[in-house]
C-alpha cells in the first residue's frame, strides 16, 4: 500500500467542517433547541458526523 | 397547477432557510466518500488498531470499483434513509399540529396540491443528495478502485432513489395522519417490514418495492436490469400514498 | 339578496351536539357579531362557513349559490392563526394572495397595500418569529383581506389581546367594515356593540336572540326593577312572594337581591314600595329602570 493519500482525505474533512458550521450558525440563530445551547455546541464541535446530524434532526425545536 | 408551485416554492424556500437544503446532502456526500475511503484502507485501519492476528490481512482482497458503488448506496439504505425519514415525518403532522394548515385549507388549495407540494420538495432534496453523494463516492471509487460503467451506476443510483422515495412517500402518508415522531417509526417500520419480506420470500416478492435494492446492486455490479416490476409497483405505491395523504388531509382538516 | 344565507346548519361530533340547526341571513355590506359565552357554537359555525368543517345537516349558500366553492371569495382569521414564523410579514401575505390565485406582479402590490392597511409596513421585512400577539393578529387580518375578499369571517379576532392591541384591531375592523361584509366572534357584549350592526346571540348551540342592534335595544328595554333587602327571614320570605304577582313577568332572586321585569311599572313601584313600609322591611336599594343588552345577555349565558 502506497502513502496515504491526503488529497483525497482533506475533502472529507472541510465536509464535516462545513457541516459543523452550519450547525453552529443554526445554532447561533435558534431560539428555543432541545437541551442546552452549549452541549450542542460540544455536540457540534466534537460529534462528527453523527453529531451533526443529532443536532439538525432532533436539537432544533419548531417555535 | 401555479398554486402547487406557489405551495413548492414555500416549501422549498423552508428547506433553504432551516439548512436542510444544505446538510442533508453534505451527509451524502460524507457517506458516499467515506466508503470507498475506509475500503481502501482497510487494512491500515485493521493494523492500526492493533490486534489483528497475523496472517488474516494477507486475505484481504480490494473489492471491485463497482462492489464499493453498491456499499455505498447500502449506507443511503440505512442512514440515508433513516435521515431522510426524520425529515419528512413533520412535514404534514408538524403543519397539522401548529394550525397553519388551518390557514391554507381557507384558502382556495386543494388538499392533493399541499401532499404533492410538500412530496416533490422532498424529492428535490432526495435528488441533490443522492446526486451530490453517488458523484462524490464514484468519483473516489475511480480514484481509488478502478473505473466504474456510469450508465450502469446512474441506473442503479435511480432504482435506490426510487426505494427511498417509497420510505418518504409512506412517511408522508403517515404524517398526514399521526403525529410525526409515529409518521417516522411507521414509515421505517414498513420499508423494514417490505425488506424483510422481500428476503424471507425473494422469489414470490420479487416485484415488490423492496426489490428495489438487489436489482440496484445487480445493476452496478452485473449490468443485469430485470424486470420492471418493481419499479412499476413502487410507482403505484407512491401515487397511492399521495393521494391517501390527501384524502386524510381533506377529511380531518383539523384537530376538533 | 343576502350574501350568505345559513339554513338549518348542524354539526354533531358523536353524542355531542356543537351547533344545532341555526338560521340566518347575512346581506351584504353589513357587520355581523355571533355573540356568546365560550361552548357555545360560534367557532363550530365559522369554521363550517369557512368550509373548514362539513356541516352535519342544512345549508350555506353564499351570493344565492350552495355547494359551490366560494373560498377565493372569504377572508378568515382563525381564534389563534398560526404563521410560519421564518417567514417574513410581508412573504406571508404575498404567500396567501397567491394561493387565492393572484398571479405575482399583483400580489406583491396587493400584499404592500393590505400590510400598510393594518400598520404593518415598517416590520414587514421581519421574521414573524419576532412579532408580538397583536402585530400576528394584524398580519391575519392583512393575510384575510389581501384578496380583497366579500366576507371576512373573524374568530375572537381580540378576546387575546392586551388592550392597547384591542383598541388597535378594534379601530382597523372599524374602517374594514366600510369595504366588505364581516362577521365576527366574540363573547364580549360591548366589542359587538361598539362596531356592529347586527348581533346573532348564541347559546347551547341555539340562536337565542337575533336583529339589529337597535331593535333589540328597543325590544329588550323592558321596565325592570331591581332591589335588595337585608338577609332575615322576613325580608327573604317576602321577596319569594313579590315573585309571584300578577304585575310580575319574570324575577330571578338571588340572596336578598331580586331583579323583576314588570309589565306595569308604576303598580309594581307602588306595591312594592308600600308592602315594605307597611311590613318594616329594610329596603337597602331599589331602583326603577329599564334592561339593556347586558340583561339580555346574563339571562341567555348565566341561566
Amino acid at each position: 500500500m502506497d502513502e496515504i493519500k491526503w488529497g483525497l482525505i482533506w475533502p472529507l474533512l472541510v465536509l464535516q467542517a462545513v457541516l459543523a458550521i452550519i450547525g453552529l450558525i443554526s445554532l447561533a440563530k435558534a431560539e428555543r433547541t432541545r437541551g442546552p445551547k452549549w452541549l450542542w455546541v460540544i455536540i457540534l464541535i466534537f460529534g462528527n458526523l453523527l453529531g451533526s446530524v443529532a443536532y439538525f434532526t432532533i436539537g432544533r425545536k419548531e417555535s | 397547477m401555479r398554486k402547487v408551485w406557489t405551495l413548492y416554492h414555500k416549501e422549498m424556500l423552508e428547506a433553504l432557510r432551516s439548512y436542510k437544503l444544505i446538510w442533508v446532502p453534505v451527509v451524502f456526500m460524507i457517506l458516499g466518500i467515506m466508503q470507498p475511503l475506509t475500503t481502501y484502507y482497510m487494512p491500515e485501519i485493521l493494523k492500526a488498531s492493533g490486534n489483528v492476528p497475523p496472517g488474516m490481512l494477507e486475505g484481504y482482497e480490494m473489492p471491485g470499483a463497482a462492489v464499493v458503488m453498491a456499499q455505498t448506496l447500502g449506507q443511503y439504505g440505512t442512514i440515508g434513509m433513516l435521515i431522510l425519514v426524520l425529515g419528512v415525518m413533520n412535514s404534514l403532522a408538524g403543519e397539522r399540529s401548529g394550525g397553519t394548515i388551518e390557514m391554507l385549507m381557507v384558502k382556495p388549495v386543494a388538499p392533493a396540491a399541499i401532499v404533492s407540494a410538500k412530496w416533490a420538495a422532498q424529492l428535490t432534496t432526495l435528488i441533490v443528495a443522492l446526486g451530490l453523494g453517488v458523484a462524490g463516492a464514484a468519483y473516489y471509487t475511480e480514484q481509488l478502485m478502478g473505473p466504474l460503467s456510469w450508465g450502469r451506476l446512474c441506473a442503479g443510483a435511480g432504482l435506490y432513489g426510487l426505494w427511498l422515495l417509497c420510505a418518504v412517500s409512506l412517511t408522508l402518508l403517515f404524517s398526514a395522519w399521526l403525529r410525526g415522531p409515529a409518521a417516522a417509526f411507521l414509515g421505517l417500520g414498513s420499508a423494514a417490514a417490505m425488506s424483510l419480506a422481500h428476503s424471507l420470500l425473494p422469489s414470490q416478492l420479487g416485484w415488490t418495492p423492496a426489490a428495489l435494492t438487489a436489482q440496484s446492486a445487480a445493476i452496478i455490479t452485473e449490468g443485469r436490469g430485470g424486470t420492471w416490476g418493481p419499479a412499476c409497483s413502487a410507482g403505484v405505491l407512491i401515487v397511492v400514498c399521495l393521494a391517501a395523504a390527501s384524502l386524510l388531509i381533506r377529511r380531518n382538516k383539523l384537530p376538533d | 339578496m343576502p350574501l350568505l344565507q345559513v339554513a338549518n346548519l348542524r354539526k354533531v361530533y358523536g353524542e355531542h351536539t356543537s351547533v344545532d340547526g341555526i338560521s340566518f341571513d347575512i346581506e351584504a355590506g353589513k357587520c355581523v357579531a355571533l355573540l356568546g359565552p365560550n361552548g357555545a357554537g360560534k367557532t363550530t359555525t365559522l369554521r363550517m362557513l369557512a368550509g373548514l368543517l362539513q356541516p352535519s345537516s342544512g345549508l350555506i349558500s353564499f351570493d344565492g349559490g350552495s355547494g359551490v366553492d366560494y373560498r377565493s371569495l372569504l377572508g378568515y382569521l382563525p381564534q389563534s392563526p398560526a404563521f410560519y414564523s421564518w417567514m417574513s410579514g410581508q412573504e406571508y401575505v404575498v404567500f396567501a394572495a397567491k394561493l387565492c390565485g393572484i398571479s405575482s406582479s399583483e400580489a406583491g402590490r396587493l400584499a404592500a397595500d393590505a400590510l400598510e392597511h393594518v400598520g404593518l409596513k415598517d416590520v414587514s421585512r421581519r421574521k414573524i418569529a419576532g412579532y408580538s400577539g397583536g402585530m400576528k393578529q394584524r398580519l391575519g387580518l392583512a393575510q384575510a383581506l389581501v384578496h380583497r375578499p366579500r366576507l371576512l369571517l373573524l374568530d375572537e379576532p381580540v378576546s387575546a389581546l392586551d388592550p392597547i392591541g384591542r383598541r388597535e384591531v378594534m379601530e382597523l375592523l372599524r374602517g374594514i367594515r366600510e369595504e366588505t361584509t364581516i362577521i365576527f366572534s366574540t363573547h364580549v357584549l360591548h366589542d359587538a356593540e361598539e362596531i356592529c350592526d347586527d348581533i346573532i346571540l348564541m347559546n347551547h348551540g341555539l340562536i337565542a336572540e337575533q336583529g339589529t342592534l337597535s331593535r333589540l335595544r328597543s325590544q329588550y328595554s323592558l321596565p325592570v326593577i331591581r332591589l335588595s333587602t337585608g338577609m332575615d327571614e322576613k325580608a327573604l320570605g317576602w321577596l319569594q312572594d313579590l315573585a309571584h304577582r300578577s304585575f310580575v313577568e319574570q324575577s330571578v332572586i338571588y340572596s336578598g337581591s331580586a331583579t323583576l321585569n314588570v309589565s306595569d311599572m308604576e303598580l309594581a313601584r307602588r306595591t312594592i314600595l308600600q308592602e315594605a313600609a307597611s311590613l318594616d322591611i329594610s329596603l337597602l336599594q331599589f331602583e326603577a329602570g329599564s334592561s339593556t343588552l347586558e340583561d339580555l345577555f346574563m339571562k341567555v349565558v348565566g341561566a
